[in-house]
């Protein structure tokens, strides 16, 4: 069974928030370069 | 502590898996390269003129190999491995599974005879009205077949031992292991129908034709969960081994990781629309009501983000490593096996972007079949999937020989060649496909291709130069372990994280099937049940069938 | 205190709302482009017999071509077929710039693409099934369109122009 070591408690994952935030960062800016080139080409119907 | 040990005969049958899945590869991979020189200007297909008749042949004989074989093959003996090494017991009925193996070789076997002959060259989507040699049809309908036969044997493995352990939650990598199967199982349903009903019979001449947008419908409601049977295994290894490997962490999360697996299940399949998006026969209703799933099934991929990172940095943190991100360099980075599996997670972040932004609904229309989709499925099953399984073999090799792995600096050296190279590549083939350049073209011989193209051109070929070495780098090691005279002093660890939290005490519900079976079939119904009633009902079996390469 | 709950760290769930948020985001912005501006995947429009489409005379594809239907506004019935070579019917039409073109697009025989560069038209062309995408074209030039799907041996060297005069 687990044991749960004393540091389990404290950890907080700081990092992890701080990697994925880079990577939302990065998401938001990719998709929007590309909808905006959706955006700039016009209407289809 | 000791760990349960495998039988040699398990070790053995796993083993075959392993090596079946890495020659495939090495067929592979060999014309992976060459479809990336070809798009620099080096054409090397007319010097392979008398075994190889032309790039399309290259192209089809490289997915098939290396997107369904190597993996289909390496991740039905990784999920064997996990069933009973998880569960701590032999399977239920060996023979079956044997059976069930045996199959797969079989058809991949009968599979390649067109496919050499040049009689399938159908690329690995085999789109009707293009019409292959019957044999390959059958070819892979053993293959899925045999994997379904291999999961059965899974599916009994897991009731013998629910019914020794009622009321313990199943270990880990067993549950991962027994969802994977489960989705691998619905999901080839729509293709198993798609070559029953049509194409097999049709090549057969059974019937003069097929519906091409049917075919395409039951092919895709395979083609996605496809790329997460794919992805789980690989998932399994980076919730569940990946953080011990990488410096004794732990799983930051048991009970999310299995609501994220569960999730996958209920949401992989009934969006299959999405790879459809500009198919004209299929109403936009449907298409955006598959792009809405399409979203949700992103957010258990956040989920495993953050739960393998927290893990990550915890077994970082637990190596000494401090401030914000200086844990990352505590990692072992110098084990092959984390080396590649960190640099596969890396890259997966950009697979993950360019994933999303193909099942934008709408967005799909800058991007659909452009040379943007290949640069992104080769970060996700050529890199997050492949690299991966690459790591996971650096120690399960070992494992199962009982050979050391052969020069660890190699290994870890191939991991990052493959990183680098696939930046180079895969970057190249975004940008290509965002200036317009179509998917599945010889590039270099193309008529329309405008001069700003070039340089990226040129940078796809290097890429592609740069992963070749890489996957003959990972070839020498490997033959080189198989044959490795030095063997392991003491039986290899099987590299397992145990949960932060007891997995005991999560909630009830997350060790139920019946439920998130039902939901996922229910959803499935709702959401292609009313369209594919409507297609079947107005069939029209007007294709015949053409061979034009 | 229950034995059995679900245990979430408070930055995990914190990150699971900003996703489904995110999400959400995304949603909404493909929404306002598709209801909103009118940029919208195709939708089932006719279907064919792709035995005969090109060679019925009541079928548009027996002769393909453009067609001025009102000033500015075009009707452009284009075949795609890899025999007795990988080509378009027609394989180059001309417009003036401002005008809006419907395409009306099947295939003789396999599936095919078609991707008018620098457009948002871009779709599968399949036997027995028209796909119908409107564009406007304002800019005067050249628009290359290309096969954008495996169709055998020439799918390299499928295409067309669509010529925007000023």
């Amino acid at each position: 069974m687990t044991k749960k070591d004393k540091a389990d408690d404290e950890f907080r994952p700081t990092g992890t928030v701080v990697i994925l935030a880079i990577f939302v960062v990065t998401l938001i800016v990719i998709w929007a370069t590309i909808y905006m080139i959706l955006i700039g080409r016009g209407g289809t119907l | 502590m000791t760990q349960y040990q495998l039988s040699t005969g398990e070790k053995k049958f796993i083993g075959w898996h392993l090596l079946a899945a890495i020659l495939a590869f090495a067929v592979g991979s060999f014309f992976g390269p060459l479809q990336a020189f070809e798009h620099a200007g080096w054409d090397l297909y007319p010097y392979l003129k008398p075994l190889i008749k032309s790039y399309y042949q290259g192209l089809t004989i490289h997915g098939v190999l290396n997107a369904l074989v190597w993996t289909t093959f390496f991740i039905m003996g990784f999920l064997t491995f996990n069933v009973i090494f998880g569960l701590k017991r032999p399977l239920k009925n060996m023979t079956l599974n044997k059976v069930g193996f045996w199959m797969m070789v079989v058809g991949v076997l009968t599979a390649a005879v067109p496919i050499l002959a040049n009689e399938a060259t159908v690329l690995f989507t085999f789109y009707p009205p293009l019409k292959a040699n019957p044999f390959f049809y059958i070819g892979l309908t053993l293959v899925v077949v045999g994997s379904w036969v291999e999961g059965w044997g899974f599916f009994m493995t897991y009731a013998a031992w629910r019914k020794e352990h009622p009321n313990e939650r199943t270990p880990f990598i067993a549950f991962g292991s027994l969802v994977t199967t489960l989705l691998w199982q619905i999901c080839t349903l729509g293709v198993a129908v798609e070559i029953l009903t049509m194409l097999l019979p049709w090549s057969l001449g059974l019937i003069e034709g097929v519906d091409p947008q049917l075919a395409r419908t039951y092919f895709w409601f395979t083609g996605h969960p496809l790329v997460y049977f794919w992805l789980l295994p690989a998932y399994i290894s980076w919730y569940a081994m990946l953080p011990k490997q990488a410096g004794g962490g732990k799983m930051f999360s048991d009970s999310l990781a299995r609501l994220a697996f569960w999730l996958f299940l209920v949401l992989s399949t009934p969006l299959g629309f999405h790879h459809q998006y500009v198919d004209p026969g299929v109403p936009p209703v449907w298409k955006f009501i598959h792009a809405m799933l399409t979203f949700s099934v992103f957010f258990p991929s956040l989920m495993t983000a953050f739960t393998v990172i927290a893990s990550l940095e915890y077994a970082g943190r637990k190596q000494g490593g401090t401030g914000t991100l200086r844990w990352i360099g505590k990692l072992n980075w110098s084990n092959p096996s984390v080396a590649a599996q960190l640099l596969a997670g890396i890259l997966f972040f950009f697979g993950g972007i360019g994933g999303l932004a193909n099942a934008s609904y709408n967005v799909n229309l800058v991007l659909h079949n452009t040379a943007f989709v290949p640069g992104h499925f080769h970060l996700t099953v050529a890199t997050a999937v492949t690299l991966s399984f690459m790591g996971i073999s650096y120690w399960l090799v070992p494992y199962l020989t009982g050979k050391k792995l052969w020069q660890p600096k190699w290994a870890t050296i191939q991991a990052w060649v493959w990183f680098i190279g696939m930046i180079i590549f895969s970057n190249s083939m975004h940008v290509l496909g965002l200036l317009g350049a179509p998917r599945r073209v010889p590039l270099g011989l193309a008529p329309y291709i405008p001069a700003e193209w070039n340089s990226r051109l040129f940078q796809v070929g290097v890429g592609g130069a740069i992963l070749f070495v890489s996957g003959v780098l990972y070839l020498v090691v490997m033959y080189k372990t198989a044959t490795n005279k030095q063997t392991v002093e003491s039986e290899v660890e099987v590299p397992i994280a145990e949960a932060m939290q007891d997995p005991a005490l999560s909630p009830v519900w997350l060790d139920r099937w019946s439920p998130w079976v039902y939901g996922a079939l229910a959803l499935i119904v709702i959401v292609y049940g009313p369209q594919l009633f409507d297609m079947i009902k107005n069939i029209a079996l007007t294709s015949p069938g053409f061979r034009v390469w | 205190m229950s034995t059995q709950s679900m245990h979430i760290d408070a930055y995990e769930r914190n990150w699971m709302i900003f996703g489904i948020v995110m999400l959400a985001l995304f949603a909404a912005a493909v929404s306002v482009a598709a209801f909103g501006m009118g940029i919208q995947v195709p939708a089932p429009e006719q279907r064919v017999d792709p035995r005969t489409v090109a060679t019925d005379p009541n079928s548009p594809w027996s002769n393909p071509g453009l067609r001025e239907i009102a000033p500015g506004k075009y009707d452009a019935y284009i075949l795609a077929r890899a025999i007795p070579k990988w080509e378009y019917l027609p394989n180059e039409m001309t417009v003036p710039a401002g005008s809006t073109v419907s395409f009306y697009v099947t295939s003789a025989d396999v599936q095919h693409g078609f991707k008018i560069q620098d457009t948002n038209a871009n779709f599968m062309v399949l036997p027995g099934q028209v796909s119908k995408l409107t564009i406007t074209f304002d800019k005067p030039g050249t628009y290359n369109f290309i096969c954008t799907e495996y169709c055998g041996s020439g799918h390299g060297v499928m295409y067309g122009a669509i010529i925007v005069t000023p």
